[in-house]
C-alpha cells in the first residue's frame, strides 16, 4: 500500500481542504465541496493485531481485550456495526498499509497519550482506506479483570479508541478538577468519547454511554433505528449572531442521560440525532476548560465568551422527526 | 448515573458521575512548563506535510518564526513535528493531533529526545494561540493554572477567560522555573 500511495501521490490533483473534523462525534471530510461523514462502507470491518507484548499484557491478553471492547460496540442493539479479527501480523499501528492494526508501540515523545487512532482518508472520494490503534507502551497497562492499581485498563481505552475507528469524534461530556498541589484530573464524564483519561484502576470506562449509543446508531444505523429515534437541532446566537462551537447538552430527565453536540457552522446551528423520544432539558455551556484541538481544528475560531444558558422551557424530541428548531441566546461573559 | 433531585442543578452541576477512562492524561500548565525543554511564542510561517523518515505515514513540519523563547530556545527559527497531514490525494488523521495554519501566533511547549524534530508536549495540551481580542492579545484555551487547593473547573465561569499575553507569558516563565 505505501508503494501504491506514494505513486498515486505523484500522480493525483490536489485533493479538496479538509473541513474540521465534526464532534459530537462524527468526522468529516470535505470533497469537490461536498462534505463526507469518515465512516465504513463495508461490514465486517476487518482489523489485525500485532503480537506485541507489554509487562502485564501478553499478546492473547491483548487480543482478548480489543476483542471485548469491539463486542460492546457491535452488541449496540440500535446500531448495526460489526469487526472481523484477520490475524496476527507484524505490521506497526501508524504505518499507512491499507491493513487496520491495532497493537502497542513505544511512544516516549507522545508523552501524555495513552493511544490514539489515525485514518487514512481518499481525499479523491471521502473514502476511509484504513484505521490504526496503537497503545502507547510507555504507560503501564492491565487486563485484570477487576482493574489494577497504578496501571491503565486496556479495555477501557480500547473502547474510546474504536469509537473513533467507527467514525465518533470526542465528546465533551465530562469535566476536570486542578488537583491541590498541581495536576489535573477528570471528576467524571458521560461518554465513552470524552478525551481525558481517568486515573490508572478505573475500569469504569468498559461501559457505553448514552451519548456513545446514540453517536453510534446515528453513524450506523440498524434497520428499525431510524424510524423510531428523533433529532433536536436549533441555533445558538450571541449579541444577534450565530455562535460556532458552543456546546449544546441534551438532558433526558426520565433516564438521566446526557447526548450532545455543537453549533457546527458561523450561522450558530446544531443537530443532536439518534435520540429516544421525549422530553429533554437543554443547556448550552462553552468549551472554556478544554483543549481546543481535541474538538475541533485551528483554523477555526471557537467562541468560548458566553456564561452558560438553558432553554426556557423543556423540548420534545419527537419520534422520528425534528423538534423544530429551538432558539438559544446566550450572553457573554 | 446519580440522579439528582432537580434536574436544573444535575445540569448545572454538570456532568457528574463516574465514568470511562480515555486517551489523553491532563496536564496543568505548570506540568506542561516543567516538562517543555523549549517554550516559544511565534508565528507560524510554513506547514509541510511530508513522509515519515521510515515512508510509513504522513506527519507535518511546522516552522516558527520565533518571536521569544520562554523557556530554552531552538534558534530563531524552529521546526517541529505533529502527526498527520495531507500529502495530494491523502490525509492522514490523527484523531486529537493539533492542526497549524500558516500566520497563526502560538505558544508551543516542546520536548526533544535526542537529534530529531522537537514535538509539542502533551499532545495538543502543550499548543495555546494568541489571537486580537478588544483587550489586546490574548492565549487561548484559558490556562489551567496550578492550584494549592482541589478546584473543580466549571465551564461557563467568567473567571475562565484567555489570559492576556503578558501574563500567561509571566505565568509560565515562573512556573518553569524562572528560565527564559
Amino acid at each position: 500500500m505505501s508503494r501504491r500511495v506514494a505513486i498515486a501521490l505523484l500522480i493525483v490533483l490536489a485533493a479538496a481542504q479538509p473541513e474540521p473534523a465534526f464532534a459530537y462525534l462524527k468526522f468529516g471530510v470535505s470533497v469537490s465541496g461536498r462534505q463526507v461523514t469518515l465512516k465504513w462502507a463495508q461490514t465486517p470491518i476487518r482489523y489485525v493485531v500485532t503480537s506485541v507484548a507489554v509487562p502485564g499484557v501478553s499478546a492473547d491478553d491483548f487480543q482478548a481485550a480489543v476483542g471485548r471492547a469491539f463486542a460492546t460496540w457491535h452488541a449496540v442493539s440500535t446500531a448495526s456495526i460489526s469487526y472481523q479479527l484477520a490475524g496476527v501480523t507484524n505490521a506497526v499501528p501508524g504505518r499507512d498499509d491499507g491493513l487496520s492494526t491495532l497493537g502497542f508501540v513505544n511512544r516516549p515523545d507522545l508523552d501524555r497519550v495513552l493511544a490514539s487512532t489515525s485514518f487514512l482518508v481518499d481525499m479523491s472520494t471521502g473514502a476511509l482506506v484504513e484505521s490504526d490503534i496503537f497503545f502507547n507502551s510507555a504507560f503501564p497497562w492491565s487486563v485484570a479483570p477487576g482493574g489494577e492499581a497504578n496501571r491503565f485498563d486496556l479495555e477501557s481505552i480500547a473502547l474510546h479508541e474504536i469509537g473513533h475507528f467507527n467514525g465518533l469524534g470526542h465528546s465533551a461530556l465530562g469535566e476536570t478538577e486542578l488537583r491541590a498541589g498541581g495536576g489535573r484530573t477528570v471528576l467524571a464524564s458521560q461518554a465513552i468519547m470524552f478525551p481525558i483519561a481517568f486515573a490508572p484502576g478505573s475500569i469504569a470506562g468498559r461501559t457505553l454511554k448514552a451519548d456513545d449509543i446514540a453517536g453510534i446508531s446515528d453513524l450506523y444505523p440498524a434497520a428499525d433505528f431510524a424510524p423510531a429515534a428523533g433529532t433536536l437541532s436549533g441555533r445558538v446566537t450571541k449579541n444577534g449572531a450565530g455562535l460556532f462551537g458552543a456546546h449544546v447538552v441534551a438532558f433526558d430527565p426520565a433516564t438521566g442521560s446526557m447526548v450532545a453536540s455543537f453549533t457546527l457552522n458561523d450561522n450558530g446551528q446544531f443537530s443532536i440525532g439518534g435520540l429516544s423520544p421525549g422530553p429533554r432539558v437543554v443547556r448550552v455551556e462553552p468549551l472554556d476548560d478544554a483543549d481546543i484541538d481535541s474538538f475541533f481544528d485551528a483554523t477555526r475560531q471557537v467562541d468560548i465568551d458566553f456564561r452558560v444558558s438553558f432553554v426556557d422551557r423543556v423540548v420534545i424530541v419527537p419520534r422520528g422527526g425534528d423538534s423544530g428548531e429551538i432558539a438559544i441566546a446566550v450572553v457573554p461573559k | 448515573m446519580r440522579k439528582r433531585p432537580l434536574l436544573l442543578c444535575a445540569l448545572v452541576g454538570a456532568l457528574a458521575s463516574p465514568a470511562g477512562a480515555t486517551v489523553i492524561v491532563p496536564a496543568d500548565l505548570g506540568e506542561l512548563s516543567r516538562d517543555a525543554i523549549a517554550i516559544a511564542r511565534g508565528r507560524v510561517a510554513a506547514v509541510d506535510a511530508r513522509w515519515t523518515d521510515d515512508r510509513g505515514t504522513i506527519e507535518t513540519i511546522v516552522t516558527l518564526e520565533v518571536e521569544r523563547y520562554l523557556k530554552g530556545s531552538f534558534g530563531p527559527e524552529l521546526r517541529f513535528r505533529v502527526p498527520g497531514g495531507e500529502l495530494g490525494r491523502f490525509k492522514s488523521i490523527v484523531v486529537g493531533a493539533p492542526e497549524f495554519a500558516v500566520d497563526q501566533r502560538v505558544v508551543v511547549f516542546l520536548g526533544a529526545r535526542g537529534p530529531t524534530v522537537p514535538f509539542i508536549v502533551g499532545f495538543n495540551q502543550g499548543v495555546f494561540r494568541v489571537v486580537a481580542s478588544d483587550a489586546g492579545w490574548v492565549v487561548t484555551p484559558p490556562a489551567n493554572l496550578p492550584s494549592a487547593a482541589g478546584v473543580r473547573v466549571v465551564r461557563g465561569d467568567p473567571a475562565r477567560r484567555p489570559l492576556p499575553l503578558a501574563d500567561f507569558e509571566e505565568r509560565v516563565r515562573t512556573l518553569a522555573g524562572g528560565a527564559r
